[in-house]
């Protein structure tokens, strides 16, 4: 038995209650899962997060990856771990079903990480990795391409891994250096070093499909002229006979990284020494193919955030609730006990609350972006894919960067509540609080997400992205501004939108004269953005919880707790608004005034 | 000085017509003779074809369809008669010198004493065409050399001969300046004059050297085009327009008329790369815009226009791509000098050219004008560069110019050493100075009444102003409002400082004029603004910045002293809104004015709608019923109808027929300025006034009418979400003709229609097209 328990009457709260999933059969992939089997598959996912995947994640990061000669052992009871979850179909859950996925829409696949990511975040980079690989083959592979990796991929019988940073260039992708030079029969030869290659070694799988991005020779400078190649750690070449000779291509792990925390989670360097490639998509579009894929792998990472946070509150609430320590300020609670269970602290309460509120907020708002990325690919309607398309482009910086902040600070104020406790590796916490801090630098660092945000969604066509969340909001305070039942849950989010709608015009008039103006308030917007995000998800699901407590719902508990959680999200988390505005319109000056050399 | 009311244009091609349509735009009678065709019947078709022709011709020759009536054709066999009624001869016929001495032979025999005689050529001296010549011609000759098209092109270069009347010149100088509106440029009469000479050796220079670097026809435009103030369309887009053909033709010239040791002549080679490529593109069809294409063409490909390139090497076509430099870059942000000095290939083709052609042009002071002025205005005027040669160099820095010629072994013009590391030009207190070839410095005088408001800003502080507009003393008691954001267009700071032009009584002035020195009197409300508030929601600016111009028009409306709009260019939306305000416009003849806010889904909040309605039920009186102004109205705005001259707003009633049209852009402020005088005796401000609207019933009449051209597919369902939208504002809303609605229900009619359209996701696509294309969305 674990400590997890997946929040399975809260993702079918959000799913069907908030986001109305159900009115959406009209979409491709909708029209196939019914409420009974969303229901069903959700149960089993929880099932194996809670069973099979959460008791392995503290001891796996004790062991950590094992590396010699180029092999990479995983910690004990991950080999069989990943063949239940390979086995139950999870890899390619929202994959094409012509090569053995599932189909489901990305709103669910979204729900099954949310649950994966909180019973082990280090396990969950494997699979997760594969899903990428999958999403890329899919969209910018040849028709035998697809052929030869899917169902390999989908099945979990090979492994995938993301192979972009080099030792010089991260975040500047213009500058990688490792050449594909194409050969006599079309293929490429590779030749460069990877680095940070997460699950880029392994022993999980019996082979591993690495997506490269390298440059061919004689390609323009920059991110135009960089392409993205498939090169398997083994070559499989068939003859008319069907047997197959299998061959080690020149990729090898040359070291696995030790680092702060997600220890089970092999971090490799990559060497590729003439290395056979397969370019994936057109040559010197793989930027354009990458970022195809960057929304939904920044949603994943986004997901993880809350995953976290989602684990660090049942620890630190449980704790909480057993943990006998002084007594109440108004009198003994247990009068009977030497002393009461620390949750009657208003700071322990302020701790836990702040946790539950970015929880159940953030798990509403990423599930309505996922339901977005699937009404963007395939919703009938012209506009409604172009709407939903700049929700998912607004949104995905913003989600990235707030819920793996708000991830790590939960995981920090989980462990705070355990006091030494939770210092001590032990009660598990601790883990959680080194594993969260990477989610907050992969896929993009939050401050990268800020400037994204600030520098490109915010002015692209006018600021046509931010119509897609303001307007939405604005109606809803229009609709719901005179009813007294909402008003605590109205009133803050009507004064706090006026507050982002301010910044949002302070950037854009000040940011055109200059852009560290915008920039150097940019992380400040973004958290601020976030909470005006949350603050609206949290008011729907108070209107609809209000109403499901007058039509007499018999799960008033439910409902009450969410009215609960939402006032204290509104009353205690979303005013830090107003001093965002304060930050970000004081403009560049504070940051930029002290020369470097001062530093 | 003589007067001039009858004027003969003789040769009906493409200069002669321009010609003589332009002299129609200035209401003067033409008379337009062509040689007789065969045929007793159809005698003078040529020129009668020629004026059909300029009914149809883009860009448009005559500024009004009327215009064409002034013009009568003839032939030069029957008509000759006819040229004894006029003031003015023009001759433009073909470039060929017996043929033109012939012709004036028989001229000067019907012709009046006195009456004018000039010749349109390009390049034939003026001492080959008086050869031979009666003397009773050469003190009545000259040549005007205008530049095509004629009627936008401000350039006329004249050449006076020695025995040229004085009376000749100045009446000459005074019409063209007046009634063409053209900037006159004395020349000597050297070959090609000035603007061409220098044209021509640049465009040898360019394509030249294009050619020997190894660069695209894009990345030379590129270059050889904005970075240097030169329009956009380079050299190669340039020839294009001009046409290819031409181009063998004045380089064969320019090599008959030039010695040996000018530098063009060694720039151009008969048997060279340039003149070989161009043989074979003529020889093969592509002569340009006018033929199959030339370096650019425009094709279509599955419906969409695509703009193609030719390679230079091969002569195949590709799309055009935009070039990227970094050069172009730098230029931007440190100007010419950083282009020049970039070490990419941009840079160094960009040095290539200038040095050659920024030497050539100074080495021609004094061969073909006496001062660096007629150079410089000549290249602005004529080829529509936005700084002259000499201009150019003061932004170079003259001595590093020319040490940068020395270094790479270029010789060095003396104009330089005169210059002796100064400026060419100065600003000195007031005036603006210019070197002299003695190594003084002369003011500038302008002409009387020629001005523009850079004159009076020199030297002198505006009175207030912010970053979108300024006020500023014109002298005896006229303030001018000057908008100057990007494009002028109108925001909330240009609001403010409107209301502050409409309390300028206060700081003793007695009237105000609303112009600038732009291209453009202003493009209307900054849509981009306005649409980012509206997708962030945030409406209640956007009322409050409706409400607030409203106000503001509404107070310059009703000021005590009299406000005149010195119209010019594009005065498009809020634009118009504002010149329609005004008691007077005094509008450029070149004057493109509408109501334009439908094609963005909007409709005119700014008094605008209002305004036109007021003027439309001035004009047509309601004897009829309440309906034709109504309609009127409404249809102007709907059709987002612009005019396409200053003549032509008078029938949209854009401008009344008593507002005043000038005919040269640098007489426009000084012109308004004696317009605001003039109304300043016995000022009144206007009464406001009421109006008897029909209402609903109206209103219905015209979504019927909607309906249809939407059923027909006429117009989309949402032009007819908006035209339901304006028709309740023109109709007076929920009004009656018993009652009488005031301006200020007719303003909060157009809030409401203007903020109901601007939270619909239609409107906002039609703005953002417009904001990222230029161009209006049908949806």
């Amino acid at each position: 038995m674990s400590h997890y328990q997946a929040p399975v009457r809260d993702f079918l709260f959000v799913l069907d209650e908030v986001l109305g999933v159900s009115a959406y059969g009209n979409v491709e992939g909708f029209g196939d899962v019914g409420t009974d089997l969303a229901t069903t598959i959700i149960g089993e996912a929880a099932k194996l997060a809670e069973d099979v995947i959460a008791p392995i994640n503290q001891m796996g990061d004790q062991q950590g990856c094992h590396f010699e000669n180029g092999v990479v052992t995983t910690p004990s009871g991950y080999r069989e771990a990943f063949r239940a979850y390979a086995e139950g179909g999870w890899i390619g859950v929202s994959a094409d079903p012509d090569h053995g996925g599932q189909g489901l829409p990305h709103v669910y696949a979204s729900v099954i990480g949310e649950m994966m990511a909180s019973a082990s975040l280090a396990f969950e980079t494997y699979p997760g990795l594969i899903s990428g690989a999958i999403e890329a083959i899919e969209r910018h592979g040849t028709p035998e391409q697809k052929e030869t990796y899917l169902p390999q991929l989908i099945a979990g019988k090979w492994g995938g891994t993301m192979n972009l940073t080099e030792p010089h260039c991260g975040t500047d992708l213009g500058l990688i250096k490792t050449r594909a030079e194409v050969k006599d029969d079309g293929s490429y030869s590779l030749t460069g070093t990877k680095i940070f290659i997460t699950a880029g070694e392994h022993d999980l799988t019996e082979n591993i499909i690495h997506l490269v991005l390298a440059r061919i020779p004689g390609s323009p400078e920059g991110v135009r002229g960089i392409s993205l190649f498939i090169v398997p750690k083994f070559l499989a070449s068939g003859d008319s006979e069907g047997s197959m000779e299998v061959t080690r291509n020149n990729v090898v792990c040359s070291s696995v990284e030790r680092k702060m925390g997600l220890k089970a989670s092999s971090t490799c360097v990559m060497s590729f020494d003439s290395a056979t490639g397969y370019l994936l998509g057109e040559s010197n579009k793989g930027m354009r193919a990458m970022f195809t894929m960057m929304n939904a792998a920044r949603l994943g990472v986004a997901i993880q955030g809350i995953g976290v946070s989602e684990s660090a509150y049942q620890m630190a609430s449980t704790y909480a609730r057993e943990r006998c320590q002084g007594r109440a300020l108004n009198g003994p609670a247990k009068p009977n006990q030497v002393a009461d269970p620390i949750i009657v602290h208003p700071d322990v309460r302020r701790m836990l609350l702040t946790m539950r509120a970015y929880n159940e907020g953030a798990r509403a708002l990423a599930l309505w972006t996922g339901l977005q990325i699937d009404l963007s690919r395939k919703h009938p309607d012209q506009g409604t894919r172009r709407n939903a398309s700049d929700f998912v482009a607004l949104m995905t910086p913003v989600i990235k960067a707030c819920f793996t902040d708000m991830g790590f600070e939960s995981a920090n104020l989980g462990l705070q509540c355990f006091g030494g406790h939770g210092y001590v590796s032990d009660t598990g916490i601790e883990q959680l609080v080194r594993d969260a801090r990477i989610t907050q630098i992969y896929e993009g660092t939050s401050g990268i997400q800020a400037l994204d945000l600030v520098g490109r969604k915010l002015p692209a066509h006018a600021g046509r992205y931010l119509r897609s969340l303001f307007h939405p909001i604005d109606s809803f305070i229009q609709e719901n501004g005179e009813d007294p039942e909402l008003k605590d849950f109205v009133l803050p989010l009507a004064k706090s939108f006026a507050r982002v709608q301010q910044a949002t015009s302070w950037i854009v008039e000040h940011g055109m004269q200059n852009p560290e103006h915008g920039a150097a308030g940019a992380s400040d917007y973004l958290r601020m953005l976030g909470l005006v995000a949350l603050a609206y998800m949290w008011a729907r699901m108070a209107k609809i919880s209000l109403s499901q407590i007058q039509k007499g719902s018999e799960d008033r508990q439910f409902y009450e707790g969410k009215l609960d959680v939402g006032r204290f999200f509104m009353a205690r988390i979303l005013p830090d608004t107003s001093s965002l505005l304060s930050k970000i319109s004081s403009g560049a000056d504070p940051v930029m005034r002290m020369p470097s050399e001062a530093f | 000085m003589g007067e001039i009311r009858n004027i003969g244009v003789l040769g009906s091609g493409v200069m002669g017509s321009g010609i003589a349509a332009h002299i129609a735009n200035a209401g003067i009678p033409v008379v337009l003779l062509d040689i007789a065709a065969e045929g007793p019947s159809e005698r003078s078709s040529l020129a009668s074809g020629a004026i059909a022709r300029m009914l149809n011709s883009k860009p448009a020759p005559l500024m009004a369809e009327k215009n064409a009536k002034l013009i009568t054709p003839g032939n030069i066999e029957d008509d000759i008669k006819l040229l004894a009624e006029c003031d003015w001869i023009c001759e433009a016929v073909t470039e060929n010198v017996d043929i033109k001495r012939n012709l004036y032979a028989r001229v000067d025999g019907v012709r009046q004493k006195g009456s004018i005689v000039t010749s349109n050529t390009s390049t034939i001296p003026l001492s080959s065409l008086l050869d031979g010549m009666p003397d009773s011609l050469k003190p009545d000759f000259a040549i005007t050399h205008f530049f095509n098209p004629t009627r936008y092109m401000r350039l006329l270069e004249v050449v006076l001969g020695p025995d040229t009347h004085k009376r000749v010149a100045d009446t000459l100088f005074s019409f063209a300046d007046y009634r063409l509106g053209k900037d006159v440029v004395l020349c000597k009469d050297t070959p090609a004059f000035i603007a061409n000479r220098i044209g021509i050796y640049w465009s040898v220079v360019a394509i030249t050297e294009a050619m020997e670097m190894g660069l695209s026809v894009e990345e030379a435009d590129a270059i050889v085009g904005r970075p240097m103030g030169i329009p956009k369309t380079g050299i190669f887009g340039l020839m294009d327009l001009t046409g290819i053909d031409l181009a063998p033709h004045i380089n064969e010239l320019m090599t008959a008329l030039l010695p040996e040791t000018d530098p063009f002549r060694q720039a151009y080679k008969a048997d060279g790369e340039f003149a070989t490529l161009i043989t074979q593109m003529i020889g093969s069809g592509y002569t340009g815009r006018k033929g199959k294409g030339g370096f650019y063409r425009l094709i279509s490909r599955d419906g969409e226009r695509i703009k193609e390139a030719r390679n230079l090497k091969t002569g195949e076509y590709h799309q055009a791509v935009k070039p990227r430099f970094d050069s172009i870059n730098e230029a931007r942000k440190n100007g010419l000098r950083a282009l020049v000095e970039h070490s990419d290939k941009g840079g160094r083709y960009a040095w290539r050219v200038l040095s050659r052609v920024l030497s050539y042009a100074a080495t021609l002071v004094p061969e073909v004008s006496n001062d660096i002025l007629s150079i410089d205005r000549a290249m602005r005027s004529g080829y529509a560069w936005k700084r002259g040669p000499f201009e150019l160099i003061d932004e170079l820095g003259s001595d590093w110019f020319s040490s940068r010629l020395h270094s790479d072994g270029l010789p060095v013009p003396d104009i330089l050493g005169i210059a002796n590391g100064r400026t060419f030009y100065r600003e000195r207190k007031r005036a603006l100075q210019y070197l002299s070839l003695g190594g003084d410095y002369n003011d500038i005088t302008p002409r009387a009444g020629s001005w523009r408001l850079v004159d009076f800003k020199r030297g002198s502080e505006r009175i207030v102003g912010n970053r979108a507009a300024s006020i500023w003393d014109l002298g005896d008691g006229v303030a001018c409002l000057e908008l100057h954001s990007k494009l002028n267009s109108i925001n909330a700071e240009t609001i403010s400082m409107i209301r502050e032009a409409s309390k300028i009584d206060k700081r003793g002035f007695r009237a105000l004029v609303i112009g600038n020195d732009s291209e453009n009197f202003s493009v209307g409300a900054n849509i981009g603004l306005a649409l980012f508030a509206a997708n962030t929601a945030m409406w209640p600016v956007i009322e409050q910045s409706i409400r607030g111009g409203q106000e503001a028009l509404l107070a310059l409306k009703y000021s005590s002293f009299p406000v005149v709009g010195a119209a010019s260019g594009m005065a498009l939306g809020g634009g118009c809104e504002l010149l329609m305000h005004c008691d007077a416009i005094q509008a450029h003849s070149e004057s493109y004015i509408g109501l334009v806010e439908f094609g963005v889904g909007l409709i005119p909040g700014w008094g605008g709608t209002k305004e036109l309605l007021l003027r439309n039920l001035e004009k047509l009186p309601q004897q009829s019923g309440p309906m034709p102004p109504v309609a009127a109205t409404f249809e102007t705005i709907s059709l987002a109808r612009v005019s396409t001259s200053a003549a032509e707003a008078k029938g949209l009633l854009f401008l009344r027929s008593s507002d005043g049209i000038t005919m040269n852009r640098d007489r426009v402020l000084s012109d308004a300025k004696q317009r605001a005088l003039d109304l300043f005796t016995d000022y009144t401000p206007p009464e406001p006034r009421g109006v008897a609207l029909p209402g609903a019933t109206g209103c219905l009449a015209l979504r019927l009418v909607v309906d249809g051209f939407v059923r027909s597919g006429k117009a989309t369902a949402y032009d007819g979400v908006i035209a339901g939208a304006l028709a309740k504002v023109v109709t007076g809303g929920e009004t009656d003709v018993t009652l009488i609605a005031k301006e200020k229900d007719l303003l909060d009619l157009e809030t409401e229609a203007f903020l109901h359209l601007v939270r619909k996701p239609e409107t906002l696509d039609r703005m953002e097209h417009m904001l990222e294309t230029g161009k209006p969305l049908r949806n």
